[in-house]
């Protein structure tokens, strides 16, 4: 574990950032940025080749909810000035709720509506394949997400293009924005769902680099892979953790204080 | 007209490595030479229309010029929202290709039929809405299209009997005019332009025909100048009466306090569940070939 020490601190930095932002701007969607912190941590810090950002691989957050974790990812990955992040949810600010790719050059897509950034990163992993071009793409959904019919339209073809340049990740903390995925619909079996689909699927911690890294970097064998990556929404905030109301609930002062406490 | 479109779409692939062709699994008998010249930049989707919008804006992202292919509402109605997050809102050049204009499809019933459209696609900013009348008109919107820096929408009519220009017109961008007049103007687009041609042959009056292949943004100026000393305006379309061109033109007269005559033909906005072919229906509506002489000439004393 020692080996993602300098991940782990990142990652602490980041979930301190969006609590802080998170209080300053009264935003919603709190837990769900916390749940998929080492994911993007993971992306940013270790697999995505940007040093050549014209050659840049590619991450579409469909899930664009929880936009506040990428924004934060993304100024301490040197996207996005500090001003600007504090910005975020306000009046005349630079960053909305959820995604415009007009705001920042490394956002690659204008996402909100679930189910659409997954088949727009599809779209363009196809593209660069038939140009041999070599950069991957990366998208990730959430679980109340997977209910939208569109994602079981692309999950279809996907297999069926041989696309190999093409990884998705679900963001598997089991709730979603009025209860828990498994009570509202009949989500699992999961993984033989999509491996029915022609897709590889590898299922972990979504909380562990040693097991993200690894399933990124796990070279695709001409199939779509999807990282099923078990998750705790809230994660890193006791009092948040698998509690539906911090979908929404908006963070007060107090509550910015006891979480800062966690995140030492 | 569906030819006249691929046949350019083609034409331009050849030369332009970039053009990408999507369809939703449509397009028997129509795109198979474009499949088998480009195997490796046609794709057709299925009927998966949510999919196929999303994943043509991802191809645009990743630098393609991508032509979508389908009967109308499965292109615009069903994935609705994806044109307008992924692709207008994205400001996407996308080229949406649209089968089956007005009732083209009958006697396929309501479900294909694209008597909505404009009005949908109206309220998506960005989107430009082209309908050509006839094979003339189409190639020049797809060349348009391939110009264009926004996305397009290009409403095709299933099949058209009959050309209305004898030649290519000058632009598109613009309404045209057809034939000259001084007493009342006519003004209508796309395949309503075969009931068109009927009322220019059998009507002997001095009535001014304009075919206006650019419904949206629609140059205002131009089509002032081609009302100069008219009074009287007959809109006439194969489309709801209300919300298409004719609500257009009503908007641009009552906001720029115009004063001229406006009498809007087209379809009742009311579901279709007559079984009908092409003819009966414009019959039923009001905007065959005969009830448009008719007004014309209510008015034209």
């Amino acid at each position: 574990m020692q080996n993602f020490k300098n991940l782990e601190d990142i990652s602490k930095k980041i979930r301190r950032l969006i609590i802080d932002v998170s209080y300053k701007a009264g935003s919603p969607h709190t837990a769900c940025c916390l749940s998929c912190v080492e994911i993007l941590v993971a992306l940013y810090f270790y697999k995505l080749r940007m040093k050549n950002f014209k050659k840049r691989d590619i991450f579409v957050l469909s899930k664009a909810h929880a936009a506040l974790s990428l924004y934060c990812t993304l100024m301490l990955r040197g996207f996005l000035s500090k001003k600007d992040l504090y910005s975020f949810y306000s009046d005349g600010g630079k960053l909305p709720a959820h995604l415009d790719r007009f705001t920042n050059k490394a956002i690659e897509a204008s996402c909100g509506s679930l189910g659409h950034g997954f088949s727009i990163a599809l779209g363009m992993a196809y593209g660069y394949k038939i140009k041999k071009d070599k950069r991957k793409v990366f998208t990730l959904i959430g679980d109340g997400e997977a209910e939208e019919g569109s994602i079981w339209e692309g999950a279809l073809f996907a297999s069926r293009l041989n696309i190999d340049n093409f990884v998705v990740i679900l963001d598997y903390n089991n709730l979603q924005g009025y209860g828990f995925v498994n009570k509202i619909c009949y989500f699992e079996p999961i993984k033989d769902k999509w491996q029915a689909f022609g897709w590889d699927v590898v299922v972990i911690d979504g909380h562990n680099f040693k097991e993200i890294i690894n399933a990124l970097d796990k070279p695709n064998n001409r199939k779509p892979r999807i990282i099923i990556a078990k998750t705790i929404k809230g994660k890193g905030i006791s009092f948040m953790e698998n509690d539906l109301k911090w979908h929404y609930y908006v963070v007060t002062k107090d509550i910015r204080d006891k979480a800062y406490k966690e995140l030492l | 007209m569906r030819n006249a479109v691929i046949n350019t779409v083609l034409e331009f692939a050849k030369k332009d490595k970039k053009i990408f062709l999507v369809a939703g699994d449509a397009g028997f008998g129509v795109l198979d030479q474009f499949k088998r010249l480009f195997p490796e930049r046609f794709l057709n989707l299925g009927v998966a229309e949510q999919n196929m919008i999303s994943f043509s804006s991802g191809l645009a992202l990743a630098g393609f010029c991508v032509f979508v292919y389908d009967i109308i509402p499965f292109l615009l109605y069903r994935p609705y929202e994806q044109i307008r997050n992924d692709i207008c809102y994205q400001r996407l050049p996308v080229k949406l290709i649209g089968i089956g204009s007005g009732i083209t499809y009958a006697p396929q019933g309501i479900t294909h039929y694209a008597v909505e459209d404009i009005i949908i696609a109206r309220s998506l900013p960005n989107l430009i809405i082209l309908s050509p009348a006839d094979s003339f008109e189409a190639k020049k919107c797809v060349e348009f299209s391939l110009k264009s820096k926004y996305p397009v929408y290009i409403r095709v009519s299933k099949n058209i009997k009959e050309n209305i220009h004898k030649e290519f017109p000058e632009t598109i961008e613009e309404p045209i005019l057809i034939k000259d007049g001084k007493k009342i103007a006519v003004l209508f687009y796309g395949s309503i332009s075969e009931e068109i041609i009927k009322v220019i042959k059998n009507l002997n009056l001095d009535v001014k025909f304009i075919s206006i292949p650019m419904i949206w943004p629609l140059n205002f100026k131009k089509l002032l100048s081609l009302l100069k000393n008219i009074n009287i305006i007959i809109t006439v379309e194969e489309h709801f009466k209300e919300g298409g061109l004719g609500s257009i033109i009503s908007e641009f007269l009552l906001k720029n306090n115009i004063r001229k005559r406006l009498i809007k033909l087209g379809i009742e906005n009311e579901f279709i569940h007559s079984v009908n072919n092409i003819e009966g229906l414009r019959k039923k509506y009001g905007i065959s070939s005969q009830d448009i002489i008719k007004v014309i000439k209510e008015f034209y004393g």
